[in-house]
């Protein structure tokens, strides 16, 4: 059944056309497909299921406080390092863009090492070696902590972003600008970053949504009862209760929130796609 | 054609059902009527590091709780193999349940509130928390810890965090014990609470000279090793038997001695 075959259409032809071949293929994906799930929806003991991971007893008893505890510390994490993530960002990403050779190394060696570490590595570093290295304390406890580390690991990623949007502005928006009489620095921040920034809302978004659950590695700090976030919290409560449910609904919570922001990345790229049209 | 279609069906329901069981099905054992998770292993769970119940030294986990789990492996005629896994997923039963192992020996205090979810053997340690915090700390009890404000830290879902916080304390909660023990050292906390043996264990070691055991919190403590809820009777019956073998022939003793230090009346029963 070679495709010259096929597609010539000879009468006496042996094996399947082209069609039959995509509608053949199409159907096999689906059986296989249906056969995942049955298998799943067979082999899973549901009776477990629901007393361990769905259980509603045990998902009443953890509200409020996974929302005004656990939810709420982990959105206050997150927005916190987000700033500090986009401030350091936007200042690395500039001195990558500098026409000053050291600031460029600089920039270089922050973004491969903040981007080419594990966001835990630099938890526990910034939690315990910082304050071992240089017998300090990072200002503000286990918030200022957390805001300095996971705010490192976004602006790492954050530089490589922000430098993409300014370069993705024309060339000629900056040399209008400086003809108009406006200093560099005037013009990059109140003609090319504007413009860089609505290039790159979809990625920052993304950056939101991904910081929002390396949120979760706070709990490698050390916390007090009302600093839990929501995965320390699930955590704690899976084993007062005996039952993963507290797991289950702690992953729900994040969902609330990733969910709807993920929903707005692709509304913020579709409607970029309609503006540059 | 369709008879192909039905044969390619059929063989990737068959791959997707083979898939499936081949992850949720067990290669266990049953040997001498105890049920093991895994073939020729005692599987042992437990929270990395806990010295010296257990810790890892060169590339093996070694320790009190580990030479007590090997009496019964012997017995079993298997080798013990130790899976680490956070404590909280050990004393809620999560851990046993989903057959990570057949045992925990996580130097786990015996609680009512944990006894629902695990079957426990009898005792086989006696445990006390204490307090631990630099020599020029002026702690002598939780109550200067009170008085003074000071920040304490406690291991995240022990029975030492459980027994601070219902003294009206909030202290922070590390995830593992090395952490909480950097913790001190940093100065994130002033004091923290631990198992006894744990504190008298870091004490040992020279780069904590600075440090001492503040105050004894006499909880009065038993730790037993636990597993699966109404799961393996016969293993839990083959635990106990080795607990009190090992404390009638003398080799309590002498595993005591070697993690713990003197036995005096060390033994729990």
């Amino acid at each position: 059944m070679s495709v010259s075959e096929t597609t010539t259409g000879a009468p006496p032809r042996r094996g399947l056309t082209r069609r039959q071949r995509h509608r053949f293929v199409l159907g096999g994906e689906y059986v296989v497909f249906l056969a995942v799930v049955l298998a799943v929806v067979l082999l899973a003991d549901w009776d477990t299921v629901r007393q361990n991971l769905a259980n509603w007893d045990v998902a009443k008893q953890l509200f409020p406080d996974i929302i005004t505890v656990g939810l709420r510390n982990t959105v206050l994490y997150t927005l916190l390092a987000y700033a500090f993530g986009l401030v350091v960002g936007v200042i690395v990403a500039m001195m990558r863009l500098s026409s000053v050779l050291p600031y460029r190394w600089f920039a270089m060696l922050f973004v491969e090492i903040f981007r080419g570490l594990p966001a835990l590595l630099i938890i526990i570093f910034v939690g315990f070696g910082i304050p071992f290295a240089f017998s300090i304390e990072i200002p503000g406890g286990v918030v200022g902590q957390i805001t300095l580390a996971l705010g490192m690991v976004a602006a790492g990623y954050m530089a490589e972003t922000v430098r993409a949007g300014i370069e993705a502005v024309p060339r000629g928006q900056m040399e209008a600008a400086r003809s108009l009489g406006m200093s560099y620095g005037r013009a990059m921040r109140s003609i090319v970053i504007p413009q860089a920034f609505r290039i790159i809302i979809p990625p920052l978004t993304n950056e939101l949504i991904l910081l929002f659950k390396d949120s979760s590695l706070v709990l490698f700090l050390a916390v007090t009862l009302e600093q839990r976030e929501l995965t320390k919290f699930g955590r704690d409560l899976t084993g007062q209760v005996g039952n993963t449910t507290p797991i289950v609904v702690a992953g729900l919570c994040y969902l609330l929130i990733t969910i709807p922001l993920g929903y707005l990345v692709r509304r913020l790229e579709a409607r970029q796609r309609r503006g540059q049209r | 054609m369709s008879l192909r279609r039905r044969i390619v069906a059929g063989a990737g329901l068959c791959t997707a059902v083979l898939l499936v069981t081949a992850c949720g099905g067990s290669n266990g054992a049953t040997v001498q009527g105890a049920k093991l998770v895994r073939q020729g292993q005692l599987t042992t769970c437990t929270h990395l590091p806990y010295p010296p119940f257990q810790s890892t030294q060169s590339g093996k986990v070694v320790g009190f709780d580990v030479d007590m789990i090997d009496l019964v492996a012997k017995k079993l005629g298997v080798t013990q193999k130790i899976v680490d896994t956070s404590f909280e997923t050990i004393k809620g039963g999560a851990a046993l349940n989903a057959g990570k192992c057949d045992v925990a020996a996580a130097g786990m205090t015996i609680k009512p509130e944990r006894a629902k979810f695990l079957d426990f053997t009898k005792p086989y340690f006696n445990a006390t928390q204490a307090l631990m915090s630099r020599k020029d700390g002026g702690v002598t009890s939780l109550d200067d810890v009170k008085a003074k404000k000071l920040k304490i830290g406690s291991q995240g879902s022990t029975t030492g965090e459980d027994y601070v916080r219902a003294k009206g304390l909030n202290p922070q909660s590390f995830d593992n014990s090395a952490a909480e023990l950097d913790g001190l050292r940093t100065g994130q906390v002033d004091v923290i609470v631990q198992d006894y043996p744990v504190v008298q264990g870091w004490l040992k070691d020279p780069a904590n000279v600075k440090f001492a055991i503040a105050a004894n919190l006499n909880t009065g403590e038993q730790y037993g090793f636990a597993v699966k809820k109404g799961g393996n009777a016969k293993l839990l019956q083959m635990i106990n038997q080795a607990i009190t073998q090992a404390e009638q022939d003398g080799t309590y003793k002498a595993i005591y001695e070697k993690w713990i230090g003197a036995c005096q009346n060390c033994v729990p029963s």
